[in-house]
């Protein structure tokens, strides 16, 4: 066997054994370019959010987090470190002394008093690997002394909000799925067709009308405002009763001749026989909820204590619109929570939503 | 307390209280049953409903909670809509609104001609911008975000190895929110970012690597050999050339086209596009099986000798200093246009490629088999066989994307806010600026707005559903 043949061939026995051919090469290629760009901005946020606030004010591109060491010097304070690079090749760790001129006056570490001049193209920053852990604990412990991230906050409403709707919306669709599929009765048709044009009423074309609905509620400025509103989805109803369709209707009337009510043959028998469908309907109501951001940016912007992590970094990145290592960083802390449940439950997200196909 | 929250309050009440005193008085519990019961006090109005109207009143009570909340947060809001379009004010409560009946249609429509925003009055001239960008924005947004999808689609859908994983990873953007996802592309496309970074060094490196002495004529043979390879391997099928070689062949071809410049004898730029349109033309005639297709990679190859003899190199690779452009706030050069479509290809693109890989695989595999056996093109295969039965997901991919790109604003407000100027100034935002971020919100204006939206909106499905009817009824 040839190394040729060795390297290309890919599955299978000598005879079903396609070569991996010319083919093969673009298709990965193509994807190999797809998944970098994807990954690669996303991983450059979070390297970037490592580095030190000079580094990112200065736009470093190098991929470590470098900063430049500094030293606590007699009499004088900490200062940072420079490398001084004679014409002759000889290194000293020197410490500017004045202000950056042509010729800068320097004096070495050791000897703080005894300053000198030297040209500056002949110094250069001594540098250091530093994981920057500021940027994320000084806007999560408030001590930056201004107006802060408040991550728990954000944290518990978003999974306030994330939570309680996907409850909310799994019941009662469950509910009216139940009752779509499994009775007959005058009106079928019409609630169908009615839950069939809600999938054509866009959320943002009732944008303003829906405010004064909330409003007169008396749940706008609540989280309840974000969660009630969106709870019924068109979606979520007609995905459980698809699969809802598909269970006996044997099952449902041996359950009557025990003399179970209606509501206990629901949630004896229909939930746990279509757990799999409510669990996907779970998947896409989370990624809803927690994403979602032009319905809660209307309904709890006025008050900080309600705002989701959405609207807190939004507002945060508004407030701290200069310091970019603050605003890096809580941007990787607002990633990190769905990225760990995405990687957990990909396999059954991505075959969730593609056995379903909707929405 | 508003009426609605006092009716909801004795709603709640009713339920929880009445529904225990009236479940302990028609059952028996014991201890061991309290969560039984609790899931009993949840459906107590099925419950209810059963043992007042029988059987027959189930399902009216199973759909009452998500008809309530279909009814009063989608359907109300919709009929409101039209109402509060025709009233004034800036009052929150619904009938304290004083009727004005078509006046904030007629400021909408106060134009010269309704084609040049410009030319109508200040919320006309702001709705009606928003309004064209978005269907701009629509129009460019929605092929490519369902080219690239089916595209993603069909290599993945190939037998390659860790499916599950490329999937995985085409669907991640979508799990991140917008402002994660501004936050992230502001950082990449900023005036000093990693994007401008890496553009101006790949244009010194090259710059650098072409002054090297002898780089041409290396660069020269290494194209010519690898021309030869690509052309040989098209070529070398006994009957008909391969297409995927004959792809690779194309692509060297628009380099060395690029290269050589040969328009720019004339005094004209763009050679690279040029060789870009005769490699496609190249692909099409080898994929589509045309007779001439020998001839024409021959031909081609013909071609790419002769521009490689009149290639020079470190001319063309000297690009002079780079000038990081400030991709999101230049104004008038598109760019701030571009960068939004292609954000939002790449945070939506992972969700539509997934329903189109679940429409690929239910294609049988016979059908291709079957092809195989007649000795049909891969092109001719995925005209006649994959296209039509991917036709009804490609179908509700289009009308999803669709909808979902009319209402574009999380990404817009956040990344460009509109800007530069009015250049990425949607129909969404124009909404909610008008009814909320105002000192004196004008609800009836952005209302008048949505019900105009939402009437194009309506148009642009059902034209769509009506092109596509024959499709899919397959």
């Amino acid at each position: 066997m040839s190394i040729a043949t060795f390297l290309t061939r890919t599955r299978g026995n000598r005879d079903t054994a396609q070569p991996f051919g010319v083919q093969d090469f673009l298709a990965y290629g193509y994807l190999v370019l797809g998944v970098l760009i994807i990954l690669v901005p996303v991983l450059w946020t979070f390297f970037s959010s490592i580095k030190s606030e000079v580094a990112v004010d200065s736009f470093d591109t190098r991929v470590l987090p470098m900063a430049q060491v500094e030293a606590e010097i007699d009499g004088v304070g900490p200062k940072p470190v420079w490398i001084h690079t004679a014409p002759d090749g000889t290194r000293t760790e020197v410490f500017k002394a004045g202000p950056t001129r042509m010729m800068t006056e320097v004096a070495r570490l050791a000897a703080p008093e005894d300053v000198y001049e030297v040209p500056r193209d002949e110094l250069a920053p001594k540098e250091e690997v530093r994981v920057a852990v500021e940027n994320y604990l000084d806007p999560l412990l408030k001590r930056n002394g201004q107006e802060n991230f408040h991550f728990a906050t954000y944290l518990y409403n978003s999974v306030f909000v994330t939570v309680a709707a996907t409850l909310i919306t799994l019941l009662i669709n469950a509910m009216a799925a139940f009752a779509l599929s499994k009775y007959r009765f005058p009106g079928r048709l019409t609630f169908t067709l009615l839950i069939v044009a809600t999938l054509l009423i866009p959320a943002s074309i009732i944008l303003v009308s829906l405010f004064f609905v909330v409003w007169s509620f008396g749940i706008f400025g609540s989280l309840w405002g974000v969660i009630i509103p969106a709870a019924a989805t068109p979606t979520g109803v007609f995905l459980l009763r698809q699969y809802m369709l598909t269970i006996p209707d044997e099952l449902l009337e041996a359950a009557r001749m025990d003399a179970a009510s209606e509501w206990r043959i629901f949630w004896r028998i229909i939930i746990p026989l279509s757990l799999p469908a409510l669990s996907v309907l779970a998947i896409l109501s989370v990624i809803w909820r927690w994403n979602d951001f032009l319905w809660p940016l209307i309904v709890l912007i006025s008050d900080p204590n309600k705002h989701t992590l959405q609207l807190g970094l939004t507002q945060f990145a508004g407030e701290f619109n200069s310091d970019f290592h603050y605003i890096l960083a809580m941007t990787v802390v607002t990633l990190i929570p769905i990225t760990l449940v995405f990687v957990w439950l990909q396999r059954f997200i991505t075959t969730g939503i593609a056995t379903t196909g909707l929405k | 307390m508003t009426p609605a929250g006092l009716l909801m309050a004795a709603l709640g009440l009713f339920w929880g209280l009445g529904g225990t005193i009236w479940l302990l008085s028609h059952r028996r519990y014991t201890l061991r049953q309290v969560p039984q019961f609790f899931m009993d006090l949840l459906g107590f109005p099925v419950e209810l409903a059963q043992s007042m109207f029988g059987r027959v009143g189930v399902p009216y009570a199973l759909l009452l909670p998500n008809m309530l909340i279909f009814g009063f947060f989608t359907f109300l809001p919709m009929i409101l809509n039209l109402y509060v379009s025709m009233t004034g004010g800036g009052s929150i409560a619904l009938f304290d609104r004083p009727f004005v009946g078509f006046e904030k249609y007629a400021d909408l429509f106060d134009c010269e001609t309704i084609f040049s925003p410009r030319t109508c009055s200040n919320p006309g001239y702001n709705f009606w911008t928003g309004m064209f960008n978005t269907l701009w924005f629509v129009l460019i947004q929605v092929p490519a975000l369902c080219v690239v999808a089916l595209l993603t689609a069909l290599v993945v859908n190939q037998n390659i190895r860790g499916r599950g994983f490329w999937r995985a990873m085409f669907f991640y953007p979508v799990m991140l929110s917008p402002v994660v996802i501004a936050n992230i592309w502001n950082w990449v496309l900023h005036r000093k970012g990693a994007l401008n970074a890496a553009i101006g060094e790949t244009r010194e490196g090259l710059s650098l690597l072409a002054g090297v002495a002898g780089f041409d004529m290396v660069m020269t043979v290494l194209m010519a050999v690898l021309l030869l390879l690509a052309s040989e391997r098209t070529l070398r099928a006994q009957d008909d050339p391969s297409t995927a070689w004959a792809a690779v062949f194309g692509l060297l071809f628009a380099l060395v086209c690029g290269w050589a410049a040969p328009l720019s004898l004339m005094g004209l730029s763009g050679s690279f596009w040029l060789g870009v349109a005769l490699a496609g033309a190249l692909v099409w005639l080898v994929s589509s099986g045309h007779r001439l297709a020998r001839a024409a990679v021959i031909g081609a190859g013909i071609v790419s000798v002769l521009l490689l003899l009149m290639v020079q190199f470190d001319a063309v690779f000297d690009f002079g200093r780079y000038r990081p452009i400030n991709w999101l706030v230049t104004p008038n050069t598109g760019w701030p246009f571009f960068w939004l479509v292609f954000v939002f290809c790449w945070s939506h693109m992972g969700f539509y490629m997934l329903i189109l890989l679940a429409g690929l695989q239910a294609i049988p595999r016979d059908l291709y088999e079957a092809a195989k056996m007649d000795a049909t093109k891969p092109f001719r295969a995925f005209w006649r066989i994959t296209l039509p039965l991917i036709m009804p997901t490609l179908t509700v991919v289009i009308v999803l994307s669709l909808i979902r790109s009319f209402q574009i604003f999380d990404e817009v407000y956040l990344l460009t806010g509109g800007g530069p100027g009015r250049e990425t100034f949607m129909v969404v935002q124009n909404i909610y600026e008008v009814a909320f971020a105002k000192d004196i919100p004008d609800y009836g204006q952005a209302a008048a707005g949505s019900v105009l939206m939402a009437i194009v909106i309506a148009v642009f499905t059902f034209f769509q559903l009506w092109i596509t009817r024959r499709q899919s009824e397959l």
